[in-house]
């Protein structure tokens, strides 16, 4: 047994279930104490020009990249499937850069409209710098992996989709995340870190956004004033 | 009485033999048979794609009555340590490894003493057959052909996909000029890999039971079948052959398509939120020039 084989257990076996371990609780418990806290805490109301470019690039983009992993732990075989042809592979990869350079690039703004609008630095606060420092570097090594080690949406099917459902079944296999490059194994360590540090960050707003939009019945919403063209002309 | 007596023993020919004798006898073959399957599943994760049990050499030697050559003590400390054996200067470690041309045998992971007497065992056994079930994948010696060259192509590609459902090559390996922006780069560059595993039986064997730890977890499940090793290996063969073009160009157009992606994105998103709310100020002298003109 050598060091980098303990090291490995423990990143890649009993990190991830510190992290879960940490994650439930203390997002259901903030959620029940200080419930108002769920919250982004925009600072749009501060300043909104610049906002603008970080608000949305980013958004966009790790809505979509993170939705391809989610996609590659549950559908493993059909995303190989579509894979199985180089075109469909080179368009699903190029897309993915695409969004997550997006990602990176709204980040970017945000970083530097906190640091250059006196107002929005005033409300930041160190927990929140350390958390744009890990999606920082988290969609930084992303990017990373996509390009020197590509292509990440067919070997993460293949081998890292069997890691993360053998951590479900509580049987941690490491025989592939072991041997995997060091620039894949940091990005997986610095989700581990970031998923254990989301209870404590305004990152919990995307467990409040308004979700039953998406299954509510339609609602007619009326203005309590006359449409425009009809109002006495002054 | 006599029925009780009858109820609790087995009558083998003549011979009487207690139940409970008769239980523990069962469960002693029961559980060596299971010693001997592990070892054989152990040896075929881990081995065989370096040695047969009486199928020649491959990269390793061929184990067929290994015991008969080394003592067992000396072959169970190098199993579970050949870069030990080598480091320590031993001779006979370091002949085996000049046969190999330099190859020095990994660390087996989860190679113990008890396992390594298994698998001696096992080797035993296996050499009393006529034809072990470890002599390896028979490889056909004939010349390949070019379609032999252009399935195995497809079959790296992900063209033609593997019976067993295992993922295309391209996902973790390239071949120099295999496709417009390269193959993967999560494994080695396979362009020269028929000449790295000197011959077509050696990369027949490799492909029949990958050793690497990502190749063995991936393709367990998944295995090869041999009309696909075949093409493969003729694809390989082809490919050193040929040699090809660095693929540093690919991989940068990679990026730049990526870069102008996303530069077209955020045009896109401009334009879309075109009469997004900017500003209060800006606003409301827009709307009082306005109203003045």
């Amino acid at each position: 047994m050598t060091s980098t084989h303990y090291l490995d257990q423990f990143l890649f076996a009993i990190l991830p279930y510190m992290v879960l371990i940490t994650f439930l609780p203390v997002t259901i418990q903030r959620y029940r104490a200080r419930g108002f806290t769920y919250s982004s805490l925009s600072s749009q109301f501060l300043e909104n020009q610049q906002h603008f470019w970080s608000l949305v690039p980013f958004h966009y983009g790790i809505l979509v990249i993170t939705a391809g992993h989610i996609a590659a732990f549950f559908l493993p075989q059909q995303l190989l499937a579509w894979n199985a042809k180089p075109v469909r592979l080179y368009v699903l990869e190029i897309s993915a850069l695409i969004f997550a350079i997006l990602s990176l690039v709204g980040l970017c703004a945000a970083l530097v409209r906190r640091f250059t609008t006196s107002k929005v630095r005033r409300v930041t606060t160190t927990r929140d710098w350390i958390l744009f420092g890990l999606l920082a570097v988290q969609i930084a090594s992303g990017i990373g992996v996509a390009i020197f080690h590509p292509w990440g949406s067919s070997w993460f099917a293949a081998t890292l989709t069997p890691y993360l459902w053998s951590l479900v079944r509580l049987n941690p296999n490491l025989a592939a995340v072991s041997a995997m490059p060091w620039l894949v194994k940091f990005h997986i360590v610095n989700a581990y870190l970031v998923i254990g540090y989301f209870p404590f960050t305004r990152l919990v707003h995307v467990l409040v956004i308004p979700n039953p939009y998406l299954w509510r019945k339609p609602q007619v919403v009326r203005w309590y004033r006359r449409p425009a063209e009809a109002a006495p002309k002054a | 009485m006599a029925r009780r007596k009858r109820r609790g023993s087995l009558f083998l020919g003549r011979k009487k033999i207690s139940r409970p004798l008769c239980v523990i006898t069962y469960v002693l073959l029961a559980a060596g048979a299971g010693r001997a399957q592990e070892a054989a599943d152990f040896f075929r994760q881990n081995c065989v794609s370096c040695h047969t049990v009486g199928g020649g050499r491959l990269t390793g030697p061929d184990l067929k009555n290994v015991t008969a050559r080394k003592d067992r003590e000396w072959l169970i400390e190098f199993l579970q340590s050949p870069q030990a054996m080598m480091d320590k200067g031993d001779p006979y470690a370091l002949k085996l490894q000049q046969e190999a041309r330099g190859v020095v045998m990994p660390t087996i992971s989860g190679m113990s003493k008890e396992r390594a007497q298994a698998l001696l065992a096992m080797l035993d056994a296996e050499s009393k057959l006529p034809k072990s079930q470890f002599a390896g994948m028979q490889i056909s010696d004939r010349p390949f052909t070019a379609y032999d060259v252009a399935q195995g192509a497809a079959i790296f590609r992900g063209d033609r996909g593997l019976a067993n459902g295992g993922p295309a090559c391209l996902s973790c390996h390239t071949v120099k000029s295999v496709s417009e922006f390269g193959g993967g780069r999560l494994g080695p560059d396979l362009t020269r890999v028929y000449e790295r595993l000197q011959g077509r039986k050696n990369m027949a064997a490799w492909l029949f039971a990958p050793a690497t730890p990502t190749m063995s977890s991936v393709f367990r499940q998944h295995a090869l079948k041999p009309e696909e090793i075949l093409p493969l290996v003729a694809f390989f063969e082809d490919a050193a052959r040929r040699g090809g073009q660095d693929e540093s160009a690919a991989r940068l157009n990679f990026f730049l398509l990526g870069l102008g992606g996303a530069i077209l994105g955020l045009v896109a998103m401009d334009a879309a939120w075109k009469r997004r709310f900017r500003n209060v100020r800006r606003a409301l002298v827009e709307s009082a020039r306005r109203r003045e003109r």
